[in-house]
Parts: structure tokens; sequence; C-alpha cells
């Protein structure tokens, strides 16, 4: 593996440091906030299922960003990369929920606008439309998986103990589920710009298993999240459970469920291909925002449990992260791309 | 995982095991208050009474380990993280009455209060009253752990108990108060009503708190 191919992933791997660091945050926060579960624990079950999320099932999304536009050549990748993580950084600063996912699709759209190929519209709306129907989806899941809750915990008649128990189960089980669907979802995120230029190998592992080119670079992508989640999220995590978001574990839990089932629907292949073999409507295979996604379901659950007035000033902080993160991370990308090909006079694109 | 399930399993077991057998020496103390009173009244400090009153004795010394079992279990399994402090409270609050029963037996015991046979039947209606609301107090506590749907059943009855045990002493002291007794007689009488009847009021108190913790927990 060439040396350079390490300097150029490192924007990516930054990008894929700070999504470990925050968006972890959004599955085990409330359940390490309140000491449901210890850091340690999560933090392990987080990387172990983001790994395999990403390197099992993030092929999907990846493809979508890849018709959208193709980066073919490293120093294009890497300025993709940067100019997204340099947008996250930014956002986080102006306290607007991070997506991840709007950041590298507007970066993308600079490299497109840069290097003169065709954005393609119907692929660009169809990423635009999930954005918003992300969050609209995790509220109504979160809403159906509360009353489904409330039916359980009235009918059932589980002591408090014993729901503390399973509560605390529960809120590991969510968080491995939560973990894999942001690895495969996400992924894409953060590798999916080097899909075309890595000049990684398959890898063989014996007759065991082996590794598309992809899946290693998704794996490497994978450990740079799960670096993220042992180094930074255990502040994110406390913040999380203990500041913004004051919910029962019980209530975090339905939040993670309903967060990481739109994480999943929007990341599955399999889910797509039995969808689709049923002639049902199927989910496009798009990178969604998860801090998004988790607080539609916290919006979801408050409506759910009464709490009729919503929070419009946070609803047009989102509106706002849309527009500002794709927008600026493109902007960011074309002069960040320009600066590198005629400062540095290196090839950002084919 | 396996592991971390089974040890949760057994952590959980044996707190719930703790929490029962703590209520159950609530209503163990307050039926023997009940019976301990009634003795009393029947045959003075006799050896009978002295038992009951050692039994009681027994009944809030094992329901101070049991507290203290539960609070360590709480703290060093690190379960119930969120609301913890609640039932810490609840525990603190239902330990205090078994104190409050062995306090008043303590004092039939220490004192040997002279009660006249016409006050009988009202004291004893009054320490049943008390008892009564204790027990249902207990129960209501146990039903926020087994089942929270129980708890207003549990804790309206205890409002009702409380303001006949309230009308009972109340009823008494001014019997007590227009009878020819010497002034220390009747300033003692007044002390032992109010100890009995200072026990459905904890109870009182520590349902109104109770019906806040269910309505915090509920979803």
């Amino acid at each position: 593996m060439d040396l350079s191919f390490l300097f150029y992933l490192s924007s990516g791997l930054f990008l894929g440091w700070s999504l470990g660091a925050s968006d972890a945050a959004n599955i085990f926060g409330t359940a390490v906030g309140t000491k449901m579960v210890k850091f340690r624990t999560a933090a392990v079950i987080s990387s172990v299922f983001i790994i395999i999320g990403a390197v099992y099932a993030g092929s999907g999304a990846s493809q979508t960003l890849g018709t959208l536009g193709s980066v073919n050549t490293l120093a294009g990748a890497f300025m993709a990369a940067l100019a997204a993580a340099l947008t996250i950084y930014w956002t986080v600063k102006l306290s607007l929920p991070v997506s991840t996912s709007q950041a590298i699709v507007g970066a993308i759209i600079g490299w497109n606008l840069f290097a003169g190929k065709p954005t393609d519209v119907t692929v660009l709306s169809k990423i635009v439309g999930t954005w918003i129907f992300c969050p609209i989806l995790a509220g109504v899941i979160a809403v159906l998986l509360y009353f489904l809750v409330r039916f359980a915990i009235r009918h059932c008649h589980i002591g408090l103990i014993r729901q503390d128990c399973y509560t605390r189960i529960g809120l590991i089980l969510a968080g491995a589920f939560g973990a894999y669907a942001l690895g495969a979802n996400n992924i894409a995120n953060v590798m999916g710009v080097f899909v075309a230029s890595s000049p990684l190998h398959a890898v063989n592992f014996g007759t065991l298993f082996s590794l598309s080119a992809t899946q290693v670079l998704f794996f490497i992508g994978g450990i740079a999240i799960s670096v993220g989640v042992f180094t930074y999220s255990h502040k994110l995590m406390t913040t999380v459970g203990n500041g913004i978001v004051k919910m029962s574990p019980l209530m975090a839990w339905v939040a993670v469920v309903s967060q990481a089932l739109v994480l999943y629907l929007f990341a599955s292949q399999n889910l797509q291909h039995f969808l689709i073999s049923h002639n049902l409507p199927s989910f496009p295979l798009v990178p969604v925002s998860s801090s998004q996604a988790i607080i539609g379901a916290v919006i979801g659950i408050g409506l759910a449990k009464g709490a009729y007035r919503i929070n419009w000033g946070l609803i047009g902080r989102i509106t706002f992260g849309w527009i500002l993160t794709p927008v600026a991370a493109a902007l960011l990308c074309y002069i960040s791309l320009f600066f590198l090909q005629n400062v540095f006079d290196m090839e950002v694109c084919r | 995982m396996f592991h971390l399930h089974l040890s949760l399993f057994s952590r959980t077991k044996a707190l719930e095991c703790d929490i029962d057998n703590f209520h159950d020496k609530l209503i163990d103390a307050s039926m023997t208050f009940s019976k301990a009173v009634k003795t009393y009244l029947k045959e003075g400090k006799s050896e009978n009474f002295q038992k009951i009153s050692r039994d009681i004795k027994k009944i809030e010394h094992d329901a101070d380990t049991l507290r203290r079992s539960i609070e360590n279990q709480l703290y060093a399994n690190n379960l119930l993280p969120d609301l913890r402090a609640d039932v810490l409270q609840l525990a603190e609050n239902l330990d205090r009455v078994i104190n409050k029963f062995d306090e008043a037996t303590y004092l039939f015991y220490v004192e040997q209060p002279d009660i006249p046979q016409e006050y009988h039947a009202d004291i004893k209606e009054l320490s049943k009253l008390t008892s009564d609301c204790a027990e249902n107090m207990g129960k209501a506590s146990r039903s926020f752990f087994r089942d929270m749907v129980s708890v207003r059943d549990y804790a309206q009855k205890v409002y009702f108990i409380e303001h006949e045990s309230d009308r009972c002493s109340r009823r008494l002291l001014e019997r007590v108060f227009d009878s020819k007794l010497a002034l220390a007689n009747k300033l003692q009488l007044k002390q032992f009503i109010n100890e009995i009847a200072d026990i459905a009021d904890i109870a009182e108190d520590f349902i109104d708190e109770l019906l806040i913790f269910t309505i915090k927990r509920s979803i």
C-alpha cells in the first residue's frame, strides 16, 4: 500500500473519528448518561457492531453516493472528505444538529461542479427527500413504539425492578442494533468518496471468508469510527444523557430503536430486495443523519406523551442545517479543489 | 453477554426478594403492634406483652438490616440508577413507620400508663385504624414495585383510614381532657394517643410521596 494513500485517506479517517465521537452518543447517550450501561460496555459494543455493519452492509448507501458523483482521484476524495469534516466542525460550533451525510453530499456536489461532471438530479432529489423524510419517519416509528411499550407495561404487569433489568438489556441490544445500522448507513459518508479511487485489494482469510477491496476500505473506516467512540464520545454521551434530552431509560430505548430502524431501513440491501421482490415500496439506500433521526424520535415521543408544544426553534435550526451544511461543504470543497489543483498542482479529477 | 444477563437477573431477583421481605416486615410490625396494644390493655405489662414487645424489636432490627441491604445493592450493583433516590427515600420512610411502631410499644413497656377502662375501646380502635393504615401503606408501596396500577386503590384506602384515625384520636383527646383525671394522667394519655395517631399521619405523607413517584414513573 502506497504511503501517499494513507495521507489522502487521513481526511476520511478524521471524518470517521468525528462521526464516532458524535453519533455514538445518539445510540448510547441516555444509557450511559443515566448510568444504565457502563461507558466501556457501550464503547466496545458500539465499535464491534459499527465495524460489522460497515463491512457487511455498508455498500448499499455507498453505491447511491457513487451515482451522485464518482470522485475518481485520491486528491479529490481527500479534499471532499476534508471539506465535509471542516463543515461539520463549523456546524458543531454553531450548535446545529450535525449531519455527516449532508456535508459529504455537499462536498461531492462541489467536486462535481469543479470537475464539470453532471450531478444526477434524480439521485440528488432522492437523497434530499430522505433528509426530510428521515426525522419524520423516526418520529412516526417512535410514536408507534411508545404506544406498544405503554400497552405492554400496563398489561403485562412487569415489576419495577424487573422492568429496569429488561430495559438495561434492551438498551444494550438496541445499542448494538443502532451501532450496526449506523455503521451500515454512515460508512458511505466516511469512505464513500474513496471507493472509486482506492488502490486497496481484496483480502482472503483462507477458506473462512474474504473481504472485497471496498469492504477493506470500510473496515479501515469502521476502525476510525471506533477510535472516535473510544476517545471522544464519553463526554458527549454524558451530555446527551444528562443535559440536552432528559428521558427515562425506557423512553431512551424507544428513541434508540426508532433511530436504528430508520438507519437500517435506509441501509439494508436485503430488506430492499425483499420489499422489491414482494412488489412493495422500498426505501432508497441513502446515508441519513442519525442525529436528526433521534431528534425526530424524541419529538415523536413528546407528542405521544401529550406535549403538544413543538419546539419550532429546534425544527427551524434543523431546517437551517439542511440548507447550510451541504451548501457550505460544496463551496468549501470547490474553493479547496481550486487551490489544490492550481497552487499544489495536483490532479483532483480525471 | 450471557454472563452479564445471568448476573443481572440474579441481582435483580435478590433485590426484588429483599424489597418484598422489607414490606413483609412492615405488615408484621403493624399487626404485632395492634396485638401489643390489645394485650397491654387486657393484661398490662405481662409476660405475654413483654414477648410481643421483643417481637416488634426484632422485626424493627430485621427491617433495618434489610433496608441497609437494599441500599447497598442499589449502589453496589448500580440498580435502578434513574430512580434510586426515590427508592431510597421510600425505604427510609417505610423504616420510619416500623421504628414508630417499635417506639410506641416501647413507650407502653417503659411508662406502663394507667389507662381507665372507659378508654380501652377507643384506644383499641385507634391502634387498629393505625395498623390498617400502615398495612395499606405497605400494600401501596409493594404495588409500586410490582404493579403500579393498584397503587391508587391502596392510596385511597390509606387516606380514608387516616381520616378515620384523626377523628378517633380527636374524639379520644376530647374525652380525656373532659374527664376528671389528674392533669399528669391526661398529659400522659395525650402523649400515647398522639404517638399512635402520628403513625397514620406518617403513612399519609408517605402515600403523597408515593403517588408523585408513581406519576413520575408512569409512561
